[in-house]
């Protein structure tokens, strides 16, 4: 019988170690997470079913450690060019399972890209930081502190804006950074996360991104309060919340890579954050596969199995059609994100461009071919026994976070028609 | 400005007490509805259930059709479409599940006391059960799905999930796991289309929802429609007598659904609106680019806010022009002929999927808000979605729509 493995993949992208953890993670995913699921929604406060899970992979199986250097007790994958195709596959893995499981996994490597990748590795910092990932088999989460109130996702926008809208404060005093400030929404807060990257300006109103800083803050810290979950319509894996810092103090080198570098390396964090967004969305998608071929072949019209009735089929076609354009076409940003001597840096205004357009393209298709087989299932697709409905709602997430729509559409609209005022 | 006359609608075909019952239930609904949510969320006890026993019962929503001696209302001729149209709207803008329970409530009772349709058997049976002041009924429909058995009885391809034998004193139900289209778990009444063994023949019966062999399964959780609290039904030889069948003809069962399709497609119009009074306050305020521009001054998305306003003028049109249609038998033929079934079909297809396209937009727009619980938006969207899968798969619509538009005969 045919299966989500049947669907391409770009074979002479993928790696040893991408594959090897892919196949830990879907052993893990089948008798860890799918089994429970179905009652993440209600545990969106307490994460009771979502974190033991969470302990395996990132704990016990030691997945949180991967991107430190071998010789700091990582696996060494910051120094691969293999980094987002194995991410992707990793993503695609557990967000078949739980979209938000796969948002917040990948979280807790994001900020880390800044200091565990080449060509930027802060050498000192993943000292100081990988002891914290390798030295206990509890899991451990990082958060990207970045939007706030006042200005929503205009903090991603650095192209046009320059962080001239960032609130959030870091003075030097001596040898630390005081940092004053609120951030919204971040992935892994409410609570759960252990160590964030907070996107700060060390000169409120400037337009010179030499002051735009990304500063490392341990959250037991004093001055750091967070706000308990937001409620929203799916992706309970997912917390997000408030947090607060007041006159949070750290020393000066927790800041990730230095002036001008924060802000230009910021782009690599955009941009593994689209390509990441494809893999939750192709993860899902192989997942409704599943589900929707064990509902067409079940139940029948017209005393046939349902998937045999012409216009049914072409649903299912355009369905697998559009599993197949995703997937592809999220390999091939994956690829991009890691081939910097083929597509240029992942963190320059060109490849954030790309993984943009792909990422709403994508996010676009796959709400689409979603509410087609949602509806084919009539009652069953919005009941939750069957899965698919949890999906169509966390996936709507996947498409809105990162700024939304609009703004992908100006960074694209930016860079190929070189507009200038957008 | 007042959003009840903003989006157009054919003003001069409503009735004044028509337009004071849907300004009525809007400050009603505001009430009682939109004031409380952001503490007591979709909480069925306390919020849900209260409001619907003020909608059905204070303010005898489900008196309208049966005949006043029997202790109606007795509006029941066909214009009283607009005042369900009218009304729905205004309840869905608040909670579209209660407007999805009161569709039901309505499309019964314009089956069975619709003027010129009138069966008064069956009224005199079942009106009492309505008129009486107390508590409110709630009614479900137990229609034909797909099924997992390859032979039964079909209609229009899809499983009659209840069969029903002829006994001595009536007839004899059978059902095992049962979908119905709401309320499983509370359910006062249900109409079940049944399949007539040994006749190839199928009937229309009412089930009282305490009758004797009718087992609920436990209310399982679904996408939307908090105030529908779903459960799959068992029927295990459920004796009813012989009025419990009210009807039995192929236009019946069309008139029926033509009404309960009108009522679907408030829902939508209600979704829509609730949409654009959050896009609204969002686009009023909401400040981007950090540089004092507001949102809806920002071309893009200045743009696409007209696009939804855009889609929520034409399907508010369109639904009631369906409701024109009910109204207007003589002109459009009786609602169970099959060009006003079709036509209905289309119009509540047309108007869901809109209106799931405009959530969908008005979210973009409104980014991690959007989704956010404390913006009400996302409730509206997981309701449309809801009520559009109950509604069926388009994809088998469309053949209704071929074999009315192009004779096809197979489909």
């Amino acid at each position: 019988m045919r299966s989500i493995d049947d669907f391409s993949r770009p074979l002479e992208y993928l790696t040893p170690l991408g594959e090897q953890v892919g196949e830990i993670i879907r052993e893990w995913v089948e008798k860890e997470v799918i089994p429970y699921r179905r009652d993440f929604d209600e545990d969106y406060l307490e994460h009771r079913l979502i974190l033991p899970p969470f302990r395996k992979l990132l704990g016990e199986y030691g997945i949180q450690r991967i991107l430190f250097p071998e010789d700091l007790g990582g696996w060494g994958l910051g120094h691969s060019d293999y980094l987002s195709v194995a991410a992707f596959r990793m993503f695609e893995e557990i967000a078949r399972a739980d979209s938000g499981m796969a948002v917040a996994f990948g979280v807790v490597f994001w900020p880390l890209v800044l200091i565990c990748c080449e060509p930027h590795v802060n050498r000192r910092l993943c000292e100081e930081f990988a002891p914290m990932f390798t030295g206990t088999r509890e899991p451990v989460f990082s958060c990207m502190a970045m939007t706030e109130p006042q200005g929503g996702s205009d903090i991603e926008n650095v192209e046009i804006l320059k962080g001239s809208t960032i609130r959030t404060t870091a003075v030097q005093d001596g040898d630390e950074w005081v940092i004053n400030g609120h951030k919204l929404w971040p992935t892994n807060t409410g609570g759960v996360a252990d160590l964030m990257a907070v996107v700060c300006t060390t000169d409120p109103g400037s337009r010179d991104v030499n002051d735009i800083a990304i500063i490392f803050v341990p959250c037991h810290l004093p001055g750091v309060t967070q706000s308990s979950a937001y409620e929203k319509a799916g992706m309970a894996a997912d917390k997000n919340g408030d947090i607060w810092f007041e006159n949070v103090r750290v020393p000066l080198w927790y800041r990730a890579c230095g002036p001008g570098d924060d802000a230009r390396f910021y782009g690599e964090v955009v941009s593994l954050g689209n390509m990441g967004s494809i893999a939750f969305m192709t993860g899902v998608m192989l997942n409704v596969y599943e589900k929707v071929r064990e509902f067409t072949s079940r139940n029948t019209y017209r005393g046939l199995p349902l998937k045999e009735n012409d216009a049914v089929a072409g649903v299912l076609a355009d369905f697998a059609a559009t599993i197949e354009a995703l997937r592809i076409l999220g390999y091939q940003c994956a690829r991009m994100c890691d081939r910097h001597d083929l597509y240029g840096p992942r963190w320059s205004p060109e490849v954030m461009a790309k993984a943009r357009a792909h990422r709403y393209f994508a996010a676009d298709r796959t709400l689409e071919a979603m509410g087609r087989v949602m509806n084919l299932m009539e009652s069953f697709g919005a009941d939750r026994e069957w899965d698919v409905e949890k999906h169509w709602r966390d996936v709507k997430m996947v498409q809105l976070w990162l700024g939304g729509k609009q703004l992908s559409q100006m960074e694209v609209a930016r860079w190929f028609y070189e507009c200038e005022t957008l | 400005m007042n959003d009840l006359g903003l989006f157009p609608y054919p003003r001069g075909r409503l009735q004044k007490a028509d337009l004071d019952l849907a300004a009525e239930l809007q400050s009603l609904v505001d009430k009682e509805i939109v004031e409380k949510r952001l503490e007591l969320k979709e909480d069925y006890e306390r919020l849900l259930k209260p409001a619907f026993v003020r909608l059905m019962v204070e303010m005898g929503l489900q008196k309208m059709f049966w005949p006043e001696d029997l202790g109606g209302e007795g509006h029941n001729e066909p214009g009283v479409a607009f005042t369900v149209m009218a009304a729905l709207e205004q309840i869905a803008c608040a909670d579209v599940g209660l407007a999805f329970l009161a569709a039901h409530s309505f499309a019964l009772q314009a089956a069975l006391a619709g003027n010129g349709n009138l069966k008064r058997e069956a009224c005199e049976r079942f009106a009492p059960l309505f008129c009486a002041d107390g508590a409110p009924v709630i009614v479900s429909f137990l229609l034909p799905v797909f099924t997992e058995e390859e032979s039964g009885a079909t209609w229009r391809g899809k499983g009659l999930q209840v069969t029903a034998r002829a006994a001595p004193a009536g007839w004899k139900l059978h059902g095992k796991c049962v979908r119905p289209t709401c309320s499983g778990a509370d359910a006062d009444l249900f109409g079940a289309w049944c399949a007539v063994e040994g006749e190839g023949q199928q009937a229309f019966i009412l089930v009282p929802g305490d009758a004797r062999g009718l087992a609920r399964g436990p209310e399982f959780r679904k996408t939307g429609l908090a105030a529908s609290r779903n459960a799959d039904i068992d029927l295990a030889g459920v004796e009813l007598a012989a009025a419990h069948c009210v009807f039995r003809e192929e236009q019946e069962y069309r008139r029926l659904l033509s009404w309960y399709y009108l009522g679907l497609a408030a829902c939508g119009v209600g979704a829509l609106l609730a949409s654009y009074r959050i896009l609204k306050e969002w686009g009023d305020n909401r400040v981007i680019k950090a540089t004092g521009n507001i949102f809806k001054e920002n071309p893009l998305t200045g743009a696409l806010m007209g696009e939804i306003a855009k889609e929520i003028a034409v399907d508010r049109l369109l639904a009631y022009d369906l409701a024109e249609m009910l109204a207007e038998p003589d002109t459009y033929g009786d609602a169970g002929c099959e060009g006003v079934f079709t036509a209905a079909l289309i119009v509540v297809h047309h108007v869901l999927s809109s209106a799931d396209y405009a959530i969908h937009r008005i979210m973009e727009l409104m980014a991690s808000a959007g989704y956010a619980k404390e913006w009400q938006l996302e409730r509206y969207w997981r309701d449309v979605k809801t009520v559009q899968c109950y509604l069926g798969a388009y994809e088998l619509a469309k053949h209704d729509f071929a074999r009315w538009f192009y004779g096809a005969r197979t489909l």
